[in-house]
């Protein structure tokens, strides 16, 4: 339905995003997941044509929307970072204000509006300004209000940065809404990798503005398949076991956790004794050895060799 | 477009104070700074004696004949305090038929008092000195005053064109400039709203909208045009009905000059927009450039004041300087359109220019 052919961003001789292709199904939802500055918002922008790429494509139904992005804005929906309402106004004039933008009138702009503001729970506090609302609630109307004309694909730009439990909950019960109910197609970016695992069929994982890996979470799990997690939980933290346990051949990563140390290490592999020996050594006492399959996390932190939100 | 026009609408009715504050302070900083033009001085008057004699009483109507100065009897004591404590320029002391003039400071206005009241004594007691040598003192006085109020012989004063010699109306010029330099920050305020959209997002869900850019622009710029027309009307009747201004006939013209003038600030907070790039920037530096420009194009002052020619030069790019030579024109002069072409077309090309810039400025920073 969608899909971007390498495209490429260059500001003031510094590239932003480089050879980004990407695709959307019908119906399905993607994530786009990256740690800060990995490009995703500047590679958003360029599909939903609020930004013009510097090289590529970005095509709708294999028609190229670079020079005529009409077609593609009359089906799209971005819910932005930023809260994009009038503070001065309430979440039911916002609503109205922007169903109008959209040619919407009379009894169809109320029942929309109302249904918006019963999926995103605030049909009872639709009179409150906007400024009066929690991050939370703003964020859910600023979703609110990116579906007032009933769009087929929806941008979704980290929706629940910075928000509580529950307005967070609404969100991604809008989503799975939208996505099982509606058919809508999702492009959802987040630095929460949960989120994405749970609303997502598919992701593409972004750092220093190029795509990295892309796949479902089981194809991407496959990365790291030879691979195992042992999480030790030890009396203290020892800089020099530490230094240790990185020289080991098996040994692919190690982080230091609350409790102890994250190692990734290869499968099939004696580590488990030379783990032991070498906290013998130092003597450093491990309290708990538990052993897992790596997670989306682990994978991101191998392909980008660091944590999604730092 | 239309839209647009109703989100600012919207934002108006939820938040009028920006507008009624600028529309109240241009009144008010009017009858401050301009009341003393239209209104007659003050001045206190006491007898020596305590209660002012007939004689006396006679004196301050022949003084309160002139529309300048109203004498008014007072006890000698407060008189006395309010020229000490600086609340009065002067104060007169009548003593039968002479006088004391009291005052602890020279000032323009006890000299243009002194003046009126040596005059009137030196007429009167030239009047009575010529009627008693004359004998027939009542015949005389009422031959006198027959010849004044029908003279063998009258003098008329006329400008260099032949036109009736035209009295300045400061008060007038202070009303203009007043509503000129404060509707410039309403203007100012409402413009800002273009970064402050861009800023929030607000802007490029507009623009993903089946609204085009341009009427985006348009709507946001007819109407802060419309808010400036509204403010300057509403100030320009409250002063013509309520206090009595004269904006002389030609109203249409007046109007004409408010909507190119509102439309040329709207050019110009665009241009300023485009180089100050954030609302916050905006917000800080436009209220402190705003005040410089009525302070140079000289609107304060009585014309011919400002000399400079650099002054002169810089006024000229200043959209005031133009809007305050058209309505004094129209009000005082009763101009029309044959002689405002000129400021007209500055104010016309002066908007042409700012917003041809501060657009291009805009959209290379923008979307």
């Amino acid at each position: 339905m969608l899909e971007t052919v390498e495209l490429r961003k260059v500001f003031k001789g510094k590239t932003a995003v480089e050879e980004v292709s990407l695709y959307l199904k019908e119906g399905e939802s993607v994530g786009l997941i990256g740690p800060n500055g990995a490009g995703k918002s500047t590679t958003i922008s360029m599909i939903s044509s609020l930004l013009k790429p510097t090289a590529g494509d970005v095509r709708l139904n294999g028609q190229s929307v670079i020079k005529h992005p009409q077609q593609l804005r009359k089906v799209l929906g971005v819910v932005p970072q930023e809260i994009a309402l009038y503070e001065e106004l309430s979440s039911y004039e916002n609503l109205k204000f922007f169903g109008k933008v959209y040619g919407l009138k009379g009894k169809e702009l109320e029942l929309k509006i109302q249904e918006l503001l019963d999926m995103v729970g605030l049909r009872d506090r639709q009179k409150e300004l906007i400024r009066t609302y929690s991050g939370g609630m703003k964020r859910r109307i600023n979703i609110a209000v990116a579906l007032m004309h009933d769009p087929k694909i929806v941008i979704m730009d980290e929706p629940t940065v910075g928000i509580d439990p529950q307005s967070r909950n609404h969100i991604l019960d809008t989503v799975r809404h939208l996505s099982r109910e509606k058919g809508t197609t999702v492009l959802y970016t987040s630095h929460y990798m949960e989120e994405v695992e749970q609303l997502c069929s598919r992701m593409y994982i972004m750092d220093h503005g190029r795509i990295i890996a892309s796949g479902t979470k089981e194809e991407l799990q496959l990365i790291l398949s030879g691979e195992e997690t042992l999480l030790l939980r030890l009396d203290r933290q020892h800089a020099e076991f530490t230094e240790e346990l990185q020289t080991l051949a098996a040994v692919r990563q190690v982080e230091e956790t609350e409790l102890g140390l994250k190692l990734i290490v290869t499968k099939n592999h004696q580590i488990l004794s030379r783990v032991v020996q070498a906290a013998e050594r130092f003597d450093v006492q491990i309290l708990n050895i538990h052993i897992d399959s790596p997670s989306l996390e682990d994978v991101f932190l191998h392909l980008t060799g660091r944590n999604l939100r730092d | 477009m239309v839209s647009i026009l109703l989100s600012h609408w919207m934002r108006e009715r939820r938040n009028p104070f920006l507008l009624l504050l600028f529309i109240g302070i241009s009144i008010i900083a009017t009858l401050m700074f301009g009341g003393g033009m239209t209104q007659k001085m003050k001045i206190d008057v006491f007898s020596e004696t305590g209660e002012l004699k007939e004689s006396e009483k006679e004196w301050l109507l022949l003084l309160n004949k002139g529309d300048t100065f109203k004498f008014r009897a007072q006890d000698e004591q407060s008189a006395r305090t309010k020229v000490r404590e600086g609340r009065a320029d002067l104060a007169v002391k009548l003593t039968g038929d002479d006088y004391r003039i009291i005052a602890v400071k020279e000032s323009p206005n006890a000299q243009l008092a002194e003046q009126h009241i040596r005059t009137v004594f030196e007429r009167e007691l030239e009047l009575r000195a010529v009627s008693a040598a004359a004998g027939d003192e009542k015949g005389f006085r009422s031959r006198i005053d027959t010849y004044l109020e029908e003279p063998p012989l009258t003098l008329q004063v006329k400008g260099t064109d032949g036109e009736e010699l035209l009295r300045y109306d400061m008060g007038l010029q202070l009303m203009f400039g007043f509503s000129l330099f404060l509707v410039m920050l309403t203007i100012g305020f409402k413009v800002n709203t273009i970064t402050k959209d861009k800023i929030t997002g607000i802007w490029s869900r507009l623009i993903l909208s089946p609204v085009r850019k341009s009427e985006i622009y348009f709507g946001h710029l007819l109407y802060s045009t419309m808010i400036g027309i509204v403010q300057i009307t509403v100030v320009f009747l409250i002063f013509r009905y309520a206090f009595n201004f004269g904006l002389g006939h030609r109203y249409g013209l007046l109007l004409l000059v408010i909507a190119l003038y509102s439309m040329t600030i709207v050019a110009m907070c665009i241009l300023l927009a485009g180089i100050l790039r954030t609302p916050e920037k905006f917000n800080m530096l436009f209220p402190s450039i705003v005040p410089i420009m009525p302070l140079v194009s000289g609107v304060y002052m009585p014309p011919g004041t400002i000399t400079s020619p650099i002054l002169l030069g810089v006024a000229e790019i200043f959209p005031i300087t133009h809007a305050m030579e058209a309505l004094t024109g129209i009000a005082i002069y009763d101009n029309g359109i044959g002689e405002l072409w000129l400021p007209l077309s500055k104010l016309i090309l002066i908007a042409v220019l700012c917003m041809g810039i501060g657009i291009n400025l805009m959209e290379r920073r923008h979307v």
